[in-house]
């Protein structure tokens, strides 16, 4: 379990918070989006998480433990982390990629290499034709199933996921989407997905929380988002585009 | 040069190219592996510690743009040595730049994203920087390492200047003696040798490129990657291998340490007449005593000589009055010759412990000179007689000549004369450029041979200006005492050679191409004294 209690986050020492007196949780097994544009303090509070970025107040705990007692580097390496700009190592294959995690945490050869590819296989990208390729020799698309794999390769309890699917076209997008969801269900990790898009929010999140300027303005299931909108700004942003699929 | 000439010349002279190579590679090779070593550390430590940066890329681009002699010069007064020791130093300071720059750089570039990755998932800090921060900035890196070792083969070859051999050994001693097909025997090898390195390297950095990773066993590719590693290792070996097994002829260290104090290493500056007296002084040492002699030849120029000399580097060379007594001494100029060398006979022993014997003879003092046809055309006899036209007149001097106190500052205000424009030349290239009207005035040595032959005038120094510059042998009086042969036998040369007598002999090598030892031993014969 994740949890958040009061917190806060300054870069400018205080003359202005990324994120204001927050608090929630992510309970176990579920995934929680984060919604927002840009500038709402969604990607600093996922940071926050694994201690990329350190709160200026409040707690957060990781299995009920804070974050700041945990030593960093082993905190990390219980979390797999999706990056936005996918963040895959330019000089190493997609092997090297997939397996770095569990050779940080010195497991066997071959351990890794089993799980290397039982990993490409369920991202599809079967090992035996990719698992020597460069991340450039690779589509976006596959880009991110490998960051994926990585992120899961030492079987972490939680998983992070920037706007994973930002970059991607439209089309390669839905596809990934739609693949994240049977993942989702095989592997029953703890997610938390940052995203700006409402769509992919609704589709993703067994409960979505909505960031607006460093404030949380609601957090709900999908349904109790729709039906009882908590502020004007959460209203206003279904009002714009209702997604068809949910009515 | 026939094509079966120059066949003949290079396959004679084929054994000393050979090792003069290999030292060649051994300098450079060593020294840009010393500067990787520092340069790659200080790089990753300038990154890491932002302040200190600019200080220190500070430090090291001054070294940069230290002159090479200035640099030799400088680390033969610190180091008391002259030979490969110094040289290296100074080789590895000049390619500290490139390589900590690249470093630096290197670091810096590598994209953000990556690195929050990399500390994402969790790596210790040493982890970003060894698994992903240096292998992405390793092409940059070694990007720098290709520089500073191409840059390396030609400053290497200013070794020569400090005893350090190399291909510059053929250059100098081109440059020295006027001989252009000695100069390309060092230049052109150097030069493909640049493009060796450069290839090598680039292999080698073909190589590290991360796809060539996953080439099969076995396989071409695989095969070739191995061999584009090994390829710089490779050269920096023979290199190594080459110095540390070059014959006996060439150096004599390991004979030093079996004989102990039974050599003499005579130095010499780098033109034709140190090299022919340098030669002489060895002949006769080899032929009238039994001790054996490593000739340390073509050192660059009066102050490395001098050095090497009072730190025991060199056992004696022929060092001119007026130069000892201006340049080393910093003396006021003594025009009479016989307290001239009193003074410095005195003031070395006091100084020193240094012994001057009997000069040879002649006097190369500096002989303002012109073109013949220029002189009879303006009447021009004196150096007084140039006042008026001085100011239309280009001077090509030496570098020395331009800065010493009985060079042209004395010279300026003696006459007040101010030439138009002064340039500064190696000296053998001074007279080339006033044969072919580049310049018009240069100071040449009143014993060169040139002087005749390019049809020069020497004109009369009305004023007595320069001092007198007598030859004489310079010796450690601590060998002296230990074999005191050798001043008997140095003393057979006393008076022997005139000026007429040393502008033959150096029209013999520099204008006749012929060789140094060849016309020293024909000469000793003709004397009588071998």
């Amino acid at each position: 379990m994740i949890k958040l209690t009061r917190v806060f986050k300054t870069f400018d020492g205080g003359r202005s918070y990324a994120v204001k007196d927050l608090s929630l949780s992510v309970d176990w097994g579920e995934t929680l989006v984060l919604l927002g544009s840009s500038g709402c303090g969604k990607t600093t509070t996922l940071k926050m998480i694994n201690r990329l970025i350190e709160p200026t107040k409040g707690t957060i705990e990781v299995n009920g433990r804070d974050v700041m007692d945990h030593n960093p580097v082993d905190l990390r390496r219980q979390i797999g982390y999706v990056f936005q700009e996918i963040g895959l190592f330019p000089h190493m294959t997609i092997e090297q990629n997939v397996e770095i995690v569990p050779r940080l945490l010195g497991w066997s050869i071959r351990s890794r290499r089993e799980r290397m590819q039982e990993l490409l296989d369920l991202v599809g990208l079967p090992a035996e034709r990719f698992a020597e390729r460069f991340p450039d020799e690779l589509s976006g698309g596959q880009q991110q199933r490998v960051g994926v794999a990585r992120a899961l390769a030492a079987n972490p309890t939680y998983l992070l996921m920037d706007e994973p699917f930002g970059a991607l076209d439209a089309l390669t997008r839905e596809a990934l989407q739609q693949e994240l969801l049977t993942l989702k269900n095989q592997i029953k990790k703890t997610i938390v997905f940052v995203t700006h898009d409402l769509h992919e929010a609704l589709l993703i999140g067994d409960r979505i929380a909505i960031l607006h300027e460093g404030n949380l303005e609601q957090i709900g299931t999908k349904k109790d988002i729709l039906d009882t909108p908590a502020t004007k700004f959460v209203k206003d942003l279904f009002a714009i585009k209702r997604p068809s699929i949910f009515t | 040069m026939s094509f079966d000439a120059l066949v003949a010349y290079i396959l004679e002279r084929l054994p000393e190219l050979w090792l003069r190579t290999g030292e060649h590679l051994m300098l450079t090779g060593c020294s840009t592996l010393s500067a990787m070593f520092i340069g790659i550390p200080v790089g990753i430590l300038l990154y890491r510690t932002t302040w200190l940066r600019g200080p220190m890329m500070g430090v090291i681009g001054i070294l940069q743009t230290i002159p090479s002699l200035a640099m030799l010069v400088f680390l033969l007064a610190l180091l008391k040595k002259i030979g490969v020791m110094p040289a290296l130093i100074a080789l590895t300071l000049y390619a500290l730049l490139p390589i900590a720059r690249n470093t630096l750089t290197g670091l810096e570039e590598v994209s953000a994203e990556v690195m929050e990755a990399a500390e994402g998932i969790g790596m210790q800090e040493y982890q970003q920087l060894m698994m992903v921060r240096i292998p992405l900035a390793a092409p940059v890196i070694v990007a720098g390492i290709r520089t500073a070792a191409v840059v390396g083969v030609g400053i290497a070859t200013l070794s020569a200047f400090i005893g350090a051999g190399g291909l510059g050994q053929f250059i100098n001693r081109g440059l020295a003696l006027a001989n252009t097909n000695l100069i390309l025997l060092g230049a052109i090898p150097a030069a493909l040798l640049a493009l060796i390195v450069d290839f090598s390297i680039g292999a080698f950095e073909w190589g590290l490129r991360p796809e060539r990773k996953r080439d099969k066993k076995g396989s071409v590719q695989s095969l070739m990657r191995q061999l584009a590693f090994m390829l710089p290792v490779a050269l920096v070996l023979i290199g190594i291998v080459t110095y540390f097994t070059k014959p006996g002829w060439i150096s004599e260290s390991a004979t030093q340490l079996e004989t102990g104090h039974r050599i003499v290493r005579i130095g010499t500056k780098n033109f034709t007449e140190q090299l022919i007296l340098g030669e002489m002084m060895a002949q006769l040492i080899e032929t009238k005593t039994d001790l054996i002699v490593e000739r340390r030849f073509n050192l660059g120029g009066t102050m490395i000589c001098h050095g090497a000399l009072v730190n025991g580097e060199i056992d004696l060379y022929a060092e001119y009055t007026g130069t000892g007594l201006t340049a080393i001494l910093k003396h006021a100029v003594i025009s009479d010759p016989e307290e001239a060398l009193h003074y410095v006979t005195k003031t070395y022993h006091e100084r020193f412990d240094l012994q001057w014997l009997k000069p040879f003879g002649f006097n190369n003092t500096y002989a303002i000179s012109v073109r013949a046809a220029d002189a009879a055309q303006n009447g021009w006899n004196t150096i007084s007689d140039l006042k008026e036209s001085a100011k239309n007149l280009l001077a090509g001097f030496t570098a020395e000549f331009a800065e010493r106190p009985d060079g042209y500052p004395g010279l300026r205000q003696a006459y007040t004369l101010q030439f138009g424009d002064v340039r500064d030349f190696d000296p053998s290239l001074m007279y080339e450029a006033i044969r072919n009207n580049e310049v018009d005035v240069i100071c040449a040595f009143a014993t060169d041979g040139r002087i005749a032959a390019y049809n020069l005038k020497p004109l009369k120094d009305d004023r007595n200006f320069f001092p007198p510059y007598h030859a004489a042998p310079v010796i450690r009086e601590e060998i002296l005492k230990t074999h005191p042969e050798l001043g008997d036998v140095l003393s057979l040369f006393g008076g022997l050679i005139d000026n007429a007598r040393m502008q033959r002999l150096n029209f013999e090598v520099d204008g006749k191409k012929r060789r140094t030892a060849e016309v020293v031993k024909e000469f000793l014969k003709a004397k009588g004294i071998l």
